[in-house]
């Protein structure tokens, strides 16, 4: 069986956001219980990632680290047609994920207990965020 | 349905080639509409990127940004010595990714408006490229 889905999220700025409950939604809706679930965002100024979900300086540091390494309105960079952030933003997309699959069992995702999957906005401004869901199993 | 076949890319020189329309040309002959394509890169001085299209720019500064990370033992992208570049073009294989994954919709990939697939190749005595083709689905 195979189910495709499209999903949008609004974003206001830069960090992370958890889409962990919108997934599972998408999964019970498309009546798969066994299988793989494989998220890919349509832009490349953001990005995804699994995380621990429990202390959300976790996710906080993330984002200093990922500050630090790819500095915002650094001048080696060229493409600044959308700000100082712009360029940074695709550096960081390369760096992270622009899809990854997890395991389907009994109709939920099989995550850990820490784990949760979130979108990495890296603009500093709002955007409007594509993810398309192809689901496989039976 | 699964469908598996292996791209030979010409050797090219440094820098990102854009991928994505012989990529498109074997998804539609598979015949596969919906599912999901894989591909995977055989070897560690190239990567596979899910990239902006819109601005050539955007590929040469997150190339340029890469450099700086783990520079080449003359400190820039351009050495002639392959044994001596080998040791950072295989830290970029840690950072970037070998393989990417997307999906199928009515027998074309689902790509955001600006985005593409290309391979990143990164030596200076660039080789022919081999990569596998995975397409899963019905």
């Amino acid at each position: 069986m195979l189910n495709q889905q499209k999903l949008r999220f609004s974003t206001t700025g830069r960090g992370t956001y958890n889409i962990t409950t919108q997934i599972s939604e998408a999964i019970e809706k498309s009546g798969i219980r066994s299988g793989i679930c494989h998220i890919f965002i349509q832009q490349t100024s953001a990005s995804l990632i699994l995380c621990e979900n429990a202390d959300r300086t976790v996710r906080e540091d993330l984002d200093t680290f990922m500050a630090k390494l790819v500095k915002d309105g650094d001048s080696m960079y060229k493409h600044k047609d959308e700000g100082p952030d712009d360029m940074p933003a695709h550096i960081r997309t390369v760096l992270t994920q622009s899809s990854f699959s997890i395991p389907i069992h009994k109709g939920r995702c099989d995550l850990g207990i820490w784990q949760g999957i979130f979108l990495w906005e890296h603009r500093t401004s709002s955007h409007k965020r594509n993810l398309a869901l192809t689901i496989m199993g039976e | 349905m699964i469908f598996q076949d292996t791209i030979k890319l010409a050797p090219q020189g440094k820098g990102a080639a854009d991928i994505t329309e012989p990529v498109s040309e074997i998804i539609r002959d598979s015949k596969i509409t919906t599912g999901i394509c894989q591909l995977f890169v055989h070897n560690s001085f190239s990567s596979l990127l899910i990239y902006d299209t819109a601005d050539e720019e955007t590929k040469s500064q997150t190339v340029d940004f890469l450099a700086q990370l783990a520079p080449s033992s003359d400190g820039v992208t351009n050495a002639i010595d392959k044994s001596m570049e080998a040791i950072p073009e295989k830290m970029y294989a840690a950072v970037t990714q070998t393989s990417v994954s997307f999906p199928v919709k009515r027998g074309k990939p689902v790509l955001g408006i600006w985005q593409g697939i290309y391979l990143w190749e990164r030596t200076s005595q660039p080789e022919e490229r081999n990569l596998t083709i995975t397409i899963i689905g019905e």
